[in-house]
């Protein structure tokens, strides 16, 4: 199934210019470039380095999608000036914070104030690691994709509480608090509704998970599982209506009251990394990936890269809803929140993975039709 | 956590304006609260004492800067009775007119920050943009959008430009369209209601008491409307409702308001029609010299005669659009007030943050100060 | 309700400590009365006649003495009524009235620092606008605005 990785294309191109290089230089200079330890370093380098700027780019690009959506909902026009339709703007201001001198109050720990935001913005970039892209480009072809994606994506409490913490600031303190209650309360019910795509699906592998939707996407019979997943996910994200970390009407700006600059910029980056991340899980999970449904002529697949641009094209859908949904509701209350994570979407992941159960064992969804190649 | 006291203010999004609520918290449960005001003292009071009667409507744009024309006019009646002047009847219903657009206009930007502490967006810049138009009409009758300077004593600055009742009726007949949208983002919302609902409860005898009004006191079910009770201007002409909640708490004070801001349109499609159809002066005849004429720059040195005026006090009371506020103008016979006191509505309501903030959680806060509408303009003078 | 109904009143209530009642315009009535018996003037206004709200609490300095005058409203006679004391100018201290009407608490703090009026029995009696330890009463006369002054504030940092 997934024949070219991201890994194994960097890998490749890194041999064939190495090996190039080795034979027009000749003489031990040229053996060494040919060592298969330099060749596996360097390929691992360039991996990396794709994956930063493709996933920054998109951070960046992302960013801006939301500020003329926004803009759009609240009648105006967003973003306007720098570059084409505003689209270099987030260039800009990424510039501008930049410049900016960092200033770390007196009194703060020097250590974990520093540590927070690096760590919280460096786990956001290595998730992207793991979720394929479309069937060719794949960045990682590891059998547990999912599991090690949301792990990673569960550390970010701590780095947040860390940040919060040493900041020495009440607003901060309480910020992070907030913050590590809200993630883990909403850590338990987005788990359990992954594990009903896992009992349907039957695999860890998100690529498995994605070939196991080609006959229907999995949004429709695990719409209870999809509505606490994006729950919980916009919880996971502090996104409004569940944004009370940093609410910036009652706590300043939360948990990143004191920063500034570019650790500032890095809070920022890795909030959108991690918003882009949980709307690709979304798209991963329940909305088939990068394949279209069977009825969609296959011109329209058939081009190249057609896989990552149905794929993106559905991952900003998804973003939309979610800034849509930004754009129109109030905040919720800490103790509504939790109220809500605990005794509301808890019980409905449950009840999410037991349908997902039942389905397997019926092994029928009437109006999808059957479910054709499920174990057991 | 153990007890802690946390500044919010001066610079915090919550507060609006510049003042400091001092709050001790228990985790995030409020034990109690100490409002610090003054850090936007100009001493206005002071400075009135040291100008002509009509440069101290300068100050007063200044004291509340989103309801300049209410406080306009309530010094305006405090010194009109100090010097025993009578402003002509069109004067009286343009002032109507200036009051009922400038309750609009702070009601919706009262509207545009609510909604922003309870995180909802595009609300925010839908009432900033609402409260546009109506500055938009301000512009064109008094050249300014917030600091109007357009009332005198004995009257108004100038009349109405041609073509401004249309405008005006268009602008009106907008905004009711856009108060049915408001209601749906807010009342059809249910996490609004579950934040808003039961939130900051003021009962009317423990308002009564602590001294507020405005909304916030009809909110609670207290009929108090200085419009409808001692009717000034041409208010004894037009008809209108109080609005009237019984919630007592932060809905019902949403509830208020809106239904404060219909009434508003209703009151202004009156005066327009009014307007329509009876011009007239709009400055009184005989007014003091020294006191200058309505277009010519007052306070040039040559233009003053040092002439004795008979003394007066003048007491006036106007119900601006954050509740209650009273002028009361010493007139000692000099060409300055010998003394201007104003009272503010809001400076009461807060005095009362103890009553409605304890025992709700700190991110009740915004909303519930919100619900005050602050404006610390009028508040620290 | 005019200055004559008040004037029977309160008469036989305070004697010779009200010092009399005249017509004020917008308002029933401008009360004269003597500090001595501020107390019992303001539970008779809330309890016998009503005024259930205090407005305001304006101070005014005549340079030899100073004026207090309270703003007080009544809901069932939908009138203000204005309350006026004088106190001599080397011992400016009245009752304070934040025991019958709790909303007089920070007028009072606001006329106290500002026109230097003590209020007796005031429960926080502390700057409002002013900086803590700020030593001068902007709206006495003697505090000229076009005169420099030279000002050591300390201000208190919680």
């Amino acid at each position: 199934m997934s024949s070219a990785t991201l890994y194994s294309v960097s890998f490749a191109l890194v041999h064939d210019v190495l090996f190039a290089l080795g034979r027009a230089v000749g003489g031990p200079v040229g053996a060494a470039l040919r060592n298969s330890g330099l060749i596996t370093g360097l390929a691992l380098l360039v991996f990396a380095g794709i994956l930063l700027i493709a996933s920054l780019l998109n951070t960046i690009v992302l960013i801006w999608y939301e500020r003329k959506l926004l803009g759009r909902f609240m009648d105006r026009r967003g973003a306007m000036h720098v570059g084409y339709a505003g689209l270099l703007q987030n260039f800009a201001d990424g510039l501008k914070l930049f410049r900016k001198n960092t200033v770390r109050p007196r009194e703060a720990d020097g250590l974990g104030f520093y540590f927070g935001p690096t760590a919280y913005v460096v786990t956001s970039i290595v998730i992207f690691g793991v979720l394929p892209i479309s069937s060719g480009w794949n960045a990682g072809a590891l059998p547990l994709t999912l599991l090690l994606a949301l792990t990673i994506f569960s550390f970010a409490p701590l780095f947040i509480f860390v940040s919060a913490w040493s900041s020495n600031n009440k607003y901060s303190l309480m910020g992070g608090l907030r913050s590590a209650a809200q993630m883990i309360a909403y850590e338990v019910p987005l788990l359990l509704a992954v594990v009903a795509v896992v009992v349907v699906a039957g695999s860890f592998d998100l690529t498995t998970i994605v070939y196991e939707q080609q006959n229907y996407w999995f949004w429709g019979p695990l719409v209870v599982a999809l509505i606490v997943f994006v729950a919980a996910m916009l919880a996971e994200m502090e996104r409004i209506p569940f944004d009370l970390p940093e609410a910036e009407a009652e706590l300043v700006e939360g948990w990143n009251t004191e920063y500034g600059g570019m650790l500032f910029a890095f809070f920022m980056l890795a909030d959108y990394l991690r918003a882009l991340v949980g709307s690709i899980l979304v798209v991963l999970l329940f909305l088939g990936g990068w394949t279209l449904p069977t009825w969609v002529p296959s011109a329209a697949t058939s081009f190249p890269l057609a896989g990552i641009l149905w794929f993106m094209v559905k991952t900003y859908i998804v973003f939309g809803l979610f800034v849509w949904v930004r754009a129109s509701l109030p905040r919720v209350r800490t103790d509504q929140l939790l109220r809500v994570g605990w005794n509301r979407m808890i019980p409905l992941a449950l009840l999410s993975v037991f349908l997902a159960a039942a389905l397997v064992t019926v092994r029928c969804v009437p109006v999808f039709g059957c479910v054709p190649s499920l174990g057991g | 956590m153990s007890e802690m006291w946390i500044n919010m203010g001066p610079q915090h999004p919550m507060t609006h304006g510049l003042w400091n609520l001092r709050v001790r918290l228990d985790g995030e449960l409020i034990l109690d609260v100490d409002p610090e005001m003054g850090y936007l003292h100009r001493g206005i009071e002071k400075i009135s004492e040291d100008r002509h009667y009509n440069e101290v409507i300068t100050l007063m744009d200044r004291c509340c800067y989103v309801a300049g024309m209410a406080w306009e006019h309530l010094y305006i009646l405090g010194a009109e009775r100090a010097l025993h002047v009578t402003p002509p009847e069109r004067a009286e219903y343009l002032r109507v007119l200036c009051d009922e657009f400038q309750r609009l206009g702070s009601h919706l930007m009262w509207y545009a920050a609510f909604v922003q502490d309870l995180g909802l967006m595009s609300p925010f810049l839908y009432g900033m943009r609402d409260r546009d138009l109506v500055l938009d009409l301000f512009q064109s009758y008094t050249g300014a959008r917030m600091t109007y300077e357009y009332m005198r004593v004995g009257g108004v600055r100038n009349d109405l430009p041609p073509g401004f009742t249309q405008q005006a009726r268009k602008v009106l007949d907008w905004l009711t369209d856009r108060f049915r949208e408001y209601d749906q983002l807010c009342l059809g919302s249910t996490i609004f209601r579950k934040r808003c609902d039961g939130l900051g409860v003021l009962k009317g005898p423990d308002a009564v008491r602590n001294g507020v009004t405005g909304p916030m006191l009809r909110a609670a079910g207290v009929k108090r409307d200085l419009r409808k009770d001692r009717p000034y201007a041409a208010y004894d002409r037009l008809e209108f409702d109080v609005a009237l909640a019984d919630g007592a708490d932060v809905t019902a004070r949403y509830l208020v308001r809106m239904e404060e801001m219909r009434q508003s349109v209703r009151l202004l499609r009156q005066v327009l029609d009014w307007l329509d159809g009876h011009p007239g002066p709009v400055v009184a005849d005989r007014l003091p010299r020294w006191l200058g004429a309505p277009y010519a720059p007052v306070g040039a040195e040559g233009y003053l005669l040092k002439r004795q005026y008979p003394k007066g006090v003048g007491f006036a009371a106007v119900e601006e659009p954050h509740g209650e506020a009273l002028a009361y103008v010493v007139n000692e016979g000099g060409e300055h007030p010998y003394r201007v006191k104003f009272r503010s509505p809001v400076f009461a309501n807060l005095s009362a943050a103890r009553t409605y903030l304890v025992g709700y959680h700190v991110a009740d806060i915004p909303p519930i100060m919100g619900s005050v509408d602050v404006c610390v303009g009028e508040v620290d003078r | 309700m005019g200055p004559e109904d008040l004037q029977r009143g309160l008469a036989s209530r305070l004697g010779a400590g009200l010092l009399g009642v005249d017509a004020f315009d917008g308002t029933a009535g401008r009360i004269r009365f003597d500090r001595s018996v501020a107390l019992e003037l303001f539970r008779a206004m809330r309890e016998e006649l009503g005024f259930g709200h205090l407005s305001t609490v304006a101070g005014i300095d005549w340079v030899d003495r100073r004026e207090v005058v309270y703003v007080l409203w009544s809901d069932r006679a939908l009138q203000y009524v204005l309350l006026s004391t004088f106190l001599p100018a080397d011992d400016p201290k009245v009752e304070s009235a934040s025991g019958v009407w709790p909303s007089a608490n920070w007028h009072e703090r606001e006329a106290w620092e500002m026109v230097d009026i003590t209020f007796d029995h005031h429960p926080d009696l502390r700057h409002l606008l002013m900086p803590d330890g700020y030593a001068f009463h902007p709206l006495l006369r003697s505090f000229k605005l076009h005169e420099p002054e030279s000002l050591e504030v300390k201000v208190r940092h919680v």
